[in-house]
């Protein structure tokens, strides 16, 4: 230690001995390493700030000083540990320590789990993070179930069974293949969000999957047994004579698997489609029908 | 372990004195009978006191407020270490 002790407690060198020692106080209050366990600073200015006391704190040690009898040098007292120094990392526990300053925590279960320590050993368990996961999947996937696998951020792949009649948004929980548990504890869920894409010709309504079936005028007029998509495949379907645009079929059982196993079912809406191009003899019929033209379809829209 | 009379020369102390802080509470040998005997961290813990007491200017009040907040602040550090390296554990494991 060569610095000037005066400088080094802040004070003029003719200050008096009470002026130093409240200088040192005030200094030490701030600096003793007791006091600031978890700044190595501090311990090196605490020493520059008592080495500097020790020297001219002493009214007779500070004359000599002063006269230059002995340097600033001279007076360094070695400290044995810091009573820090017993609670570092690997220090055995000691009866001292208390757990009051997070008592009040202990509500929370994953703190209590944490901080319940046996006998000196430190171990806490915590069950693992949940790990997010959006997976987008097809419409018939969905209808059908599928097996989708998905590669998790650590290069890991995670294999997700989507049980059939699976919605859109619907969060699939795979236990314990979550983030991994702490000292022993479990691991956490996977949860996967599965967002199920539109489809080109179905729609999804509850358990029931709805389709528009365009037909032809003389499908419509004299009935007919057409080939009707479903999620498993195609289905014979009658169309009764006289259907209409509008006009909803029901297949049974060919909708969405619920949990209790049962099925919804398919609702074909019909739509009755013109030719593109204007059929001659259609229109010659459209002429002469007066049938069709005393028809009012927009009764219903009249104030 | 430290016998009393080892104890007060390495503290710097009067015997009188730790026999005092003995019965406040603010130490707390692992052994009393017959007599006192003394770990490391009693030592240290006696040359804070007096440094509080006799550097720092604290009364017998504060000490008793100071030593106890710090002995919730020790035992805070040391679960947050636990738990710091607990949590670079499972990072590493992942």
């Amino acid at each position: 230690m060569s610095e000037d002790p005066y400088a080094v407690l802040g004070v003029k060198p003719e200050a008096t001995q009470d002026e130093i020692r409240k200088a040192y106080r005030t200094l030490a209050k701030k600096l003793h390493p007791d006091l600031n366990p978890g700044d190595r600073q501090a311990e090196e200015k605490f020493k520059q700030v008592s080495a500097a006391y020790d020297l001219v704190g002493d009214a007779e040690k500070r004359g000599r000083y002063d006269r230059g009898e002995i340097d600033a040098s001279g007076n360094e007292r070695p400290r044995e540990r810091y009573y820090r120094d017993f609670h570092g990392p690997g220090a055995e526990a000691n009866s001292y320590s208390s757990s009051e300053g997070y008592a009040d925590f202990m509500d929370e279960d994953i703190l209590r789990e944490m901080f319940s320590r046996g006998g000196g050993g430190a171990r806490f368990r915590a069950r693992g993070q949940d790990t997010l996961y959006r997976l987008p999947i097809e419409f018939l996937e969905a209808i059908n179930g599928a097996t989708k696998r998905i590669t998790m951020p650590g290069g890991g792949t995670l294999d997700v069974v989507i049980p059939a009649g699976t919605r859109d948004k619907q969060v699939l929980r795979l236990r314990g293949k979550g983030g991994p548990g702490l000292g022993g504890g479990p691991a956490g869920d996977a949860l996967v969000e599965v967002e199920v894409q539109p489809h080109r010709f179905f729609t999804r309504d509850g358990d029931d999957i709805r389709l528009e079936l365009p037909i032809s005028l003389p499908e419509a007029v004299l009935g007919a047994k057409l080939d009707v998509p479903t999620p498993t495949g195609s289905v014979r379907m009658t169309v009764p004579k006289g259907a209409n645009t509008g006009t909803v079929l029901r297949l049974k059982g060919k909708g969405a698997r619920r949990s209790d196993k049962s099925h919804g079912d398919e609702y074909v809406t019909l739509k009755i489609v013109l030719p593109e191009r204007l059929d001659p003899e259609l229109e010659e019929f459209a002429q002469r029908w007066q049938a069709g033209k005393d028809q009012d379809p927009r009764q219903h829209l009249e104030a | 372990m430290i016998s009393i009379h080892e104890f007060v020369i390495r503290a710097r102390v009067e015997q009188q004195s730790v026999e005092t802080w003995i019965a406040a509470g603010w130490l707390v040998p692992p052994q009393t009978e017959p007599e006192p005997m003394f770990s490391d961290v009693d030592l240290a813990r006696a040359q804070l006191i007096r440094d509080l007491r006799e550097d720092l200017g604290v009364n017998d009040e504060g000490v008793s407020v100071i030593l106890h907040l710090l002995d919730q602040m020790h035992g805070l550090r040391s679960s947050m270490r636990d738990l710091l390296a607990e949590v670079r554990n499972a990072r590493t494991s992942r």
